[in-house]
């Protein structure tokens, strides 16, 4: 049983150096590309979901322009957030 | 039929049509790829797990490294308390990842490029977690609308803010996977029927347009899957660990 514990201890050390750092490294570059896309769509999405939700609440209380203007500006403001929110995670990803 | 770059999204019936309380739950092409993407994936993992020896075969060792590579990204986005969902997450993202594969062969149809393909996913998720939210912490889910150390003046305009910030989510999911592909192929689309009519003379250059841009659409398959998923683990770790 010599030969598998030999293969046994040589798997962990190249499990270990792969956990290390080889990965990272690869990943990362995918990384900052899928944030990039994540960005734009979730701005857009923001406003897009506020002013849908003033255009219902519109009609059902029926003050036609006044509330999707309101929840269009909520809406943009949410956006921005969340917006500031992922760059908050992706710096933290960072350090 | 193949000048239009739209024409490769048309869904339509193969077979005889079917409905059941006036719902139409006809196969069309749609479903055909996928049961192909889902044959792909039985078929890959299947060999994968089939002899597992020590010093892995091709197909072994790419399984465990999908393996390997989605439970590192659930511990790194949603911590250990996540585990459980290990199997969905993997089946969503394997799922995702060959129906946008399958989507690049040749005269095939991509799935995901449809938005109502999408937003389901991403309802079953945003409804999921929402469900799981208020399961585990009951009416203490609710703070998650409620950051701390917001002045009184501001909370209700904030409350709103992060309302509409959470109910986004299933729209910035579903649209970035199906706005990604679809252009994706549309873009493939136009530039393979400038090769056609550009000839032989001015031909080439779209060409090798078109060919570098098949590298990229794969790259952003596989992204758009691996977003898809890490984005799945965030809103789940949202919901596991509730810290606002």
């Amino acid at each position: 049983m010599k030969k598998s514990d030999d293969l046994d201890t040589r798997l962990k050390i190249a499990k270990s150096k792969l956990e290390s750092s080889e990965i990272k490294t690869d990943r990362k570059k995918g990384v900052f590309l899928g944030n990039a896309f994540k960005l734009g769509t979730e701005l857009v999405a923001a406003v897009a979901v506020g002013s849908i939700i003033g255009f219902i609440l519109d009609n059902w209380f029926g003050t036609k322009p006044l509330l999707i203007i309101l929840f269009f500006l909520f809406g943009s403001a949410a956006g921005i957030y969340n917006v500031i929110k992922a760059a908050k995670k992706m710096q933290e990803n960072k350090e | 039929m193949a000048t239009n770059p739209m024409h490769q999204f048309n869904v339509y019936k193969i077979g005889p049509e079917i409905k059941i309380n006036g719902i139409d739950l006809s196969f069309t092409n749609a479903s055909l790829f996928m049961l192909i993407s889902g044959i792909f994936i039985s078929l890959f993992l299947l060999l994968g797990t089939k002899d597992r020896k020590i010093v892995p075969g091709k197909f072994q060792l790419m399984s465990e490294m999908l393996y390997n590579f989605i439970s590192k990204m659930i511990s790194d986005t949603a911590g250990k308390k996540a585990k459980p969902y290990f199997s969905f997450i993997f089946s969503l993202f394997i799922f995702v990842l060959f129906c946008n594969m399958v989507g690049m062969l040749p005269y095939s149809f991509t799935v995901t490029s449809h938005i109502i393909v999408t937003l389901a996913f991403a309802m079953f998720i945003f409804i999921g977690v929402t469900i799981l939210g208020f399961v585990i912490h009951g009416f203490k889910y609710l703070k998650i609308f409620v950051p701390s150390g917001v002045p009184m003046v501001l909370l209700p305009i904030i409350m709103i803010i992060e309302i509409i910030s959470y109910l986004s989510r299933p729209v910035s999911l579903s649209v970035r996977l199906f706005a990604n592909m679809m252009a994706g192929h549309t873009m493939l689309k136009v530039f393979g029927g400038f090769v056609i009519s550009l000839g032989l003379v001015a031909g080439w250059l779209p060409l090798t347009f078109s060919v570098a841009l098949t590298g990229l659409e794969i790259l952003v398959a596989f992204l758009q899957a691996y977003v898809f998923a890490i984005l799945t683990c965030i809103y789940l770790n949202d919901a596991l660990n509730l810290h606002h």
